[in-house]
């Protein structure tokens, strides 16, 4: 499956027309305006009005730093820590998964909020300001909001890793592998993980889906003022077109990461036939 | 096969924490013997034995065990045992009716191909759900703060809400799972030997849906439970809200104060003061984690005891 540039337009189609319907909802089902008393091209968080060209291009820079920073870095450290994990013996690896099931449950709003209330704690105790927790004066932060938006990230990437791993184990080329003497470390690394990064593909639109979610909650707890905040508090207008700065891009990245794991199952098809 | 699912233990696990959470919260003034209006009032300034100040509310959990009191002077640990029922039974309902709508609209028409609706889950692709559902509650209050609306009808167009915007992409998975059953040989022919749709929704589709219908319901269950966490920090409460003024009377602070008891509304309400009383939103955060925990224990004992169930029909074949 090549990429189209007609499949993508047709795509484009239905998110533009999917998102004007979806802002044309409050007034339809509910039948209150709220879009009469506003302007067009503004948004207004807490009575102050900002208007939307060019702040938003500078907002959408800087919330895109800290979500592309923290994906690399969870899908980074999910990797180091799968091959840290299988080289362990069973029962710990058991072990490790029964502990990602119970951080997997944690809320992203709980991980936010542990982490500014402790870093203030250190803060206070020890006189060491650890990271800064909130925007001040609008200078940017980024460490702290990548750390967080990072950790369920990476257990969820840990956790389909170790799996598809499971899966990968038992398949016939390991076995092979295995009998023709060459050593656990190198089957792993040299073999292993290449299938697992393609298969891993399968499960990109759910983990942007959800770390976009994430984003929004990390911005809203450490005062951010990024693209979310503004998506968030724009209504009409506004609201389309910061929905359509988001989605356009991101539908192109998902577009072109389709047409690329699809021609690569059909290899890989092919190749079992 | 109910059976089987109780036996593995994860899932018991997981269901007897909630259930004993729901026991909990329903007899609470019962089991630990206290009067539930004077355990939930505000609690006024602590003294000594000389009658000097020595602690004033909010108390921290080492004044008021075991968990303090909130900004207000609540006391903490009543509050989120009380609220336990209503945060659950919210989550399930929500669940429930996302499943069964969904199941329902897929069910009449999963061949039909409604346009409209594709358009629509492609785009809530790109818009997360919690920004989804404060645009259309901050629309219903300001409606509700023109024209005056009983908290019923408040609360049924809030549900109405929450719904709704689980059903569009559940609707799509389901026709999808719906359209690949009804593809199967033995369904075309029976369809084909003349029997009625009814019934072979009922005796075959049905059936084959159960297990993907458990898991979804339960994971829509947890999604409900962070959706209601990330409103209660956006002062979007469940049943509404009073606004106290607090502070100077010459500067009073707009202080939102939810009606119902769920943890949502607790975490909301503390948020603002979140330096002040860290501990009243991460008390109430925890209890969604660990209720979250026990679902997905509960999801990973169903999943369980289905591969059980296939391996077994394997041997068999």
């Amino acid at each position: 499956m090549k990429f189209s540039l007609k499949r993508y337009l047709l795509r484009i189609r239905s998110i533009v027309f999917g998102i004007l319907i979806i802002s044309i909802l409050p007034p339809l089902l509910i039948g209150y305006n709220s879009m009469l008393t506003a302007k067009a091209w503004a948004f207004s968080i807490d009575n102050i009005e900002f208007s939307l060209f060019p702040d938003i291009f500078d907002k959408y820079k800087y919330s895109m730093t800290i979500f592309f920073a923290s994906l690399f870095i969870g899908l980074i450290i999910a990797m180091i820590l799968t091959f840290v994990t299988t080289l362990l013996p069973k029962f710990i690896q058991r072990l490790i998964f029964g502990f990602l099931t119970l951080f997997e449950s944690l809320p992203d709003l709980f991980i936010a909020v542990a982490l500014q209330v402790s870093v203030i704690y250190i803060f206070k105790r020890t006189g060491w300001l650890v990271a800064d927790v909130t925007m001040f004066f609008n200078k940017p932060i980024y460490l702290l909001p990548i750390i967080t938006l990072s950790i369920l990230p990476t257990i969820q990437l840990f956790k389909m890793t170790l799996l598809l791993m499971k899966e990968e184990q038992d398949k016939p080329y390991v076995t092979v592998a295995k009998a023709m003497g060459l050593g656990r470390l190198y089957i792993t690394l040299r073999h292993v993980f290449r299938n697992i990064i393609t298969s891993l593909f399968q499960y990109y639109k759910s983990i942007f889906v959800f770390m976009l979610s994430n984003l929004f909650i990390v911005e809203y707890v450490f005062n951010l003022n990024g693209f979310m905040i503004a998506f968030l508090y724009s209504r009409g207008v506004a609201f389309v077109v910061t929905a359509l700065i988001l989605a356009l891009p991101f539908s192109l990245v998902f577009e072109l990461v389709e047409s690329y794991a699809g021609s690569a199952n059909r290899q890989e098809r092919e190749e079992a036939a | 096969m109910i059976l089987k699912t109780f036996m593995q233990p994860s899932f018991l696990f997981g269901f007897l924490f909630i259930l004993v959470l729901l026991i909990f919260s329903y007899h609470w003034p019962a089991i630990f013997d206290v009067n539930k209006e004077k355990s939930l009032e505000l609690l006024t300034n602590k003294y000594n034995d000389e009658g000097t100040v020595i602690a004033v509310p909010p108390f921290k959990p080492s004044d008021v065990p075991p968990f303090g009191t909130d900004v207000a002077g609540k006391n903490l640990f009543y509050q989120i045992i009380d609220g336990a029922k209503y945060t659950i039974l919210i989550a399930f309902g929500i669940a429930f009716f996302r499943v069964f709508v969904s199941v329902v609209i897929a069910l009449y028409s999963p061949k039909s191909k409604i346009s409209y609706l594709d358009d629509l889950v492609q785009a809530t692709l790109y818009i997360p759900g919690t920004i989804l559902a404060y645009m259309l509650m901050t629309a219903l209050f300001s409606k509700q703060a023109m024209e005056p609306m009983s908290s019923t009808k408040l609360i049924i167009m809030q549900f109405f809400i929450l719904i709704m915007i689980g059903v569009l992409p559940l609707i799509s998975t389901f026709s999808n799972e719906i359209n690949s059953l009804l593809n199967k040989d033995y369904i075309v022919s029976t369809i084909a030997l003349g029997s009625k749709k009814t019934y072979v929704y009922y005796k075959h589709v049905l059936p084959e849906l159960t297990e993907k219908l458990v898991l979804v319901f339960a994971q829509q269950m947890i999604q409900s439970l962070i959706l209601l966490a990330h409103l209660g920090v956006l002062a979007v409460f469940i049943g509404g809200s009073v606004t106290l003024f607090m502070g100077e009377p010459l500067e009073p602070i707009p202080f939102p104060i939810p009606i119902e008891g769920e943890w949502a509304g607790i975490i909301g309400m503390s948020f603002a003061k979140l330096q002040v009383t860290p501990w009243a939103v991460l008390f109430p955060l925890a209890f969604f984690a660990v209720t979250i925990f026990a679902m997905n224990l509960m999801i990973r004992g169903i999943q369980n005891s289905f591969e059980v169930k296939s391996r077994n029909s394997g041997v068999i074949k």
